[in-house]
């Protein structure tokens, strides 16, 4: 019995890190809520120790409810010796999303993908997190916009 | 009255084995839990190399296998590669075997490795190929992570996060 447990107790994981990653859904927090009848706040919250890539970040709506992305703010801007010029964010990002033909009354779900690394010497893969938003039943109707500048990589 | 006795007396034995039972199942889940992860997922895998040929992981056993869960957008993974680069250029013809799986594109992985001048082979895969990488301890699918197998394909060591050179090579050579 002991045999088992010696062998069982004495096998570790081992690890350079010291500390357990956050996973990345805690590392990355993303939220989004509605602050005007067509324009959503989105904000990633990066816990201390962790960044973001700038153009990793890209957000998808479903339906798509007339998505509109501005540029980005521009973050940190470091020197990479493989892919050259590349901008990270640490503390918080906030973008402010349209949602050029969201309805009253419809639910529209803000779906964001990121990517970022733990200075601790780790990177986490792409991760999409999810979030509602109900567009209230008092909302002006939309103005009707042909062309947005929709940016969806479900499509 | 004696049935009642009767009844609680069967009632605490119940209670008393059924204790026993969940203390039992969750020692046992424990002891299972800290079980050497077992490697014969990941030596299951079949991946092709950056110019497409499909490389077995099983054709490298009786080696000491180091399997090394890249990306060239992880800057971690690419500042610990020049280790793997000297160990398998040191101890490759004491029978030491690096294998980098990249979760990345080819084309990538291709220029990455000519600018290392990488000297084990890189096999390309996707985010499913890190699903091996979980039983192993990646539970979160971060990368790098790096397996050491012994000669017999037995796990030997796991780790998330960059290895240092000299740990690396500690645990290489007590396998070599």
């Amino acid at each position: 019995m002991c045999a088992v447990f010696c062998a069982a107790l004495s096998f570790a994981v081992g690890s350079a890190l010291g500390q357990s990653p956050l996973p990345p859904d805690r590392a990355f927090r993303f939220s989004a809520r509605l602050i005007g009848p067509q324009t959503v706040e989105a904000r990633f919250s990066i816990a201390d120790g962790y960044y973001l890539y700038r153009d990793k970040i890209h957000f998808a709506a479903e339906p798509a409810a007339g998505l509109s992305v501005p540029a980005l703010p521009h973050g940190a801007a470091k020197e990479d010796p493989f892919f050259g010029h590349v901008e990270t964010y640490r503390g918080s990002v906030v973008v402010n999303l349209s949602l050029t033909e969201a309805k009253p009354g419809q639910q529209v779900v803000i779906a964001a993908e990121s990517q970022g690394c733990a200075d601790i010497g780790l990177c986490y893969p792409p991760t999409i997190q999810r979030v509602a938003i109900p567009i209230p039943e008092g909302s002006p109707a939309p103005a009707s916009s042909g062309e947005s500048a929709k940016k969806s990589w479900f499509n | 009255m004696l049935s009642i006795q009767l009844n609680r007396s069967a009632r605490i034995s119940l209670y008393v084995l059924a204790g026993a039972m969940a203390l039992s199942a969750g020692v046992g889940l424990a002891i299972w839990d800290r079980q050497p992860p077992d490697a014969r997922e990941l030596l299951a895998l079949s991946l092709p190399d950056a110019q497409g040929a499909e490389q077995p992981l099983r054709q490298w056993r009786g080696k000491v296998l180091v399997v090394n869960f890249w990306a060239t957008w992880c800057g971690p993974c690419r500042d610990e590669m020049p280790e793997f680069v000297k160990a398998q250029r040191d101890l490759g013809p004491r029978g030491l075997q690096v294998v980098g799986i990249a979760i990345d594109q080819p084309d990538k992985v291709v220029r990455f490795a000519k600018d290392l001048d990488l000297n084990y082979p890189a096999l390309i895969a996707g985010y499913e190929a890190m699903e091996v990488a979980k039983p192993l301890g990646d539970r979160l699918l971060a990368l790098p992570f790096t397996v050491v197998l012994d000669r017999q394909g037995k796990v030997a060591h796991t780790q998330l996060g960059p290895m240092k050179p000299a740990q690396l090579r500690k645990i290489i050579g007590d396998l070599l």
